[in-house]
């Protein structure tokens, strides 16, 4: 950027305009952490649903890999928040439902198992439908609320279903609610940061 | 008539940098020197103009054990930038 160049008042909007939109790009996430919360919890579905049928021993844990996503997850904020030299005037409030999520998420695991409730997914179907809708409606990303809304209206559906093809409902709501719009915010993100 | 457009602002880097951090919550040196194609002397002359003015907030610290400089608008730099752009606009709609 020049020095002490004079301004017209018509470069002065271009110019506030152009910042404006060149910090804009940079807000879009990467999608990396939705990918891999959908992948999760997906792969878990899927192999609850499979194992019906296998019966393979040790395969019921396959849930416990959704504390161990913990991990990388922290590390994927840490390092997403390191790299990008900014903070939006949004991010503490997003981090506040995401938080707050897996804290609900955690304890609700834990009081579920402790009643013995029977049919567990409809029931986080309809906790993650909260974040996820919250998250897309408060961004103006569609995706993310359709995919919030899918996972209510699969909720519903999913109290009809028996055990194990209300695992398949499972899945297709990890799938609706981040993992395709995560696949979209890779590719704006990637598309951006190439620009 | 329209009023005189306010000298702090009507410079392209200091207006560059306002224009950023009116879009985000606060904004490393690094990221302002990368956004606005600088140079890191000329950046920080500018950010130390807008900083006496009362338009931003700079926060030293260190990161890593690198020294790093974080810049925030305050209100009163919201409120300089609004009635920059109606000035703007004002004299648009006049030479119009």
């Amino acid at each position: 950027m020049e020095k002490g160049k004079e301004m017209t008042g018509q470069e002065s909007l271009e110019l506030i305009s152009r910042m404006i939109n060149s910090a804009r790009k940079d807000y879009y996430e990467t999608g990396v952490s939705s990918l891999l919360w959908g992948s999760i919890i997906t792969i878990c579905s899927m192999v609850t649903f499979a194992n019906y049928y296998l019966r393979w021993p040790g395969l019921e844990y396959v849930w416990f890999l959704t504390l161990a996503a913990v991990v990388p997850q922290i590390v994927i904020s840490i390092r997403e928040k390191k790299n990008r030299g900014f903070r939006t005037h949004d991010e503490d409030l997003m981090s506040g439902i995401w938080i707050s999520f897996g804290i609900s998420m955690f304890i609700l695991s834990w009081v579920m198992a402790y009643m013995n409730v029977q049919m567990q997914p409809p029931i986080y179907m309809v906790v993650y439908g909260i974040p996820t809708f919250t998250v897309g409606y408060g961004r103006r990303f569609r995706p993310m609320v359709i995919g919030g809304i899918a996972c209510w209206v699969l909720a519903l559906c999913a109290v009809y279903a028996s055990f194990p093809y209300v695992m398949l409902y499972m899945a297709a709501a990890a799938q609706l609610a981040w993992f395709i719009p995560g696949l979209i915010l890779r590719k704006r993100y990637l598309k951006a940061k190439a620009q | 008539m329209f009023k005189d457009l306010n000298p702090i602002l009507h410079s392209q880097l200091r207006l560059a940098v306002v224009s950023i951090l009116i879009s985000v919550k606060e904004a490393e040196f690094t990221y302002l020197r990368e956004k606005t194609e600088s140079t890191a002397g000329n950046l920080s002359v500018q950010i130390n103009k807008l900083k006496e003015a009362g338009y931003i907030d700079v926060e030293k610290t260190f990161k890593d054990n690198y020294p790093q400089t974080v810049c925030k608008i305050t209100p009163q730099g919201v409120q300089a930038f609004e009635e920059y752009v109606k000035d703007l606009q004002a004299y648009l709609n006049i030479k119009k």
